[in-house]
């Protein structure tokens, strides 16, 4: 696979650091990683960087995954990359706000390197 | 419309209202169904699932009863979690600092030689999972109460007061060398 710039938004950098991981792990051996704390960062660093992929936690201080979704929708930042979200909301009603964002997956927190593989290898290779 | 035991008239919600939000939008009720919420292995599978899937380890429950009185000499870090909405409370989580060292060191493959700004950060994300994990446990909760983000305080000699807590669930668990308590308060149930 040719080289994946990948976005992570979490609040914590242990998360982005094992999210990272689990992309290593699922074969994403090419990965560049840009980081962000919060939505709001996502934003910047889209403003000035091309990616090919973004997994965004939902719960973050200063601006939440839910409403960087919608930024990068309003703004139309990073069009047609994939977003996912990764976090430890897990009801019907939160896959459904993030999808209504514009989520193309979701990934609950607690996860497994199998499960970011399977859900962020199907949608690399349809993008 | 009745969804186990839970009264629920489908209002619907957005994660942008908050925990206020999420209070004022709250139209059914939780209470009749209290023995689902504060069933002991709902808390003992969320810990399960967390340690298992995010540091590889295995957790066993420990019988004797946690105290709530660190000792005075020994630094502790202890994570705590709000939970509003549905249910008021409290996720807690509590270790020693070997231990938080050593959940640290398994969730990110570093090693620690001190409390620095990864392990606080670390312990935090496991108590923001087991609050997660446990409130969809019961999908009323899961679709109905909001989680703060993570507060972590370290020290010695300071202990957590709840005052008349609707129930409480307090645990004990340890893995390799390593031991921690897990607490859930809950203030109130919608």
């Amino acid at each position: 696979m040719n080289e994946v710039r990948t976005l992570i938004v979490d609040d914590s950098s242990v998360m982005r650091k094992i999210v990272e991981r689990a992309l290593r792990q699922a074969g994403l051996d090419s990965l560049v990683v840009l980081e962000a704390n919060n939505g709001a960062e996502g934003l910047d660093l889209l403003r000035s960087k091309q990616v090919d992929l973004i997994l965004s936690d939902i719960n973050m201080p200063s601006m939440d995954g839910l409403e960087f979704l919608r930024q990068i929708q309003a703004q139309k930042l990073a069009q047609n990359v994939p977003v996912v979200m990764i976090t430890t909301e897990s009801s019907e009603e939160h896959v459904k706000q993030a999808i209504q964002a514009g989520a193309k997956g979701y990934i609950r927190k607690p996860f497994t390197a199998e499960q970011v593989k399977e859900r962020v290898l199907s949608l690399l290779t349809t993008a | 419309m009745l969804l186990n035991g839970v009264r629920w008239d489908g209002t619907s919600r957005s994660m942008d209202q908050g925990i206020s939000g999420l209070e004022r939008a709250m139209t059914f009720s939780l209470k009749e169904s209290v023995h689902l919420v504060s069933d002991p292995a709902n808390l003992d599978g969320s810990v399960d699932e967390v340690f298992r899937l995010m540091l590889g380890v295995n957790c066993l429950r420990q019988s004797k009863e946690p105290s709530s009185h660190a000792k005075a000499e020994e630094e502790s870090v202890t994570a705590v979690v709000g939970f509003g909405g549905a249910l008021s409370g409290a996720c807690v989580f509590r270790c020693d600092a070997r231990t938080a060292m050593s959940v640290a060191a398994h969730m990110t493959g570093m090693e620690f030689q001190e409390i620095d700004d990864t392990v606080k950060d670390g312990i935090g994300e496991i108590c923001n999972m087991l609050a997660g994990a446990w409130k969809g446990k019961v999908p009323e909760l899961a679709a109905n109460c909001g989680l703060s983000v993570p507060a972590v305080i370290t020290g010695r000699d300071y202990n957590l007061h709840v005052q008349s807590p609707q129930f409480q669930l307090h645990h004990r668990y340890s893995f390799i060398d390593a031991h921690f308590d897990v607490t859930i308060v809950c203030d109130s149930l919608q």
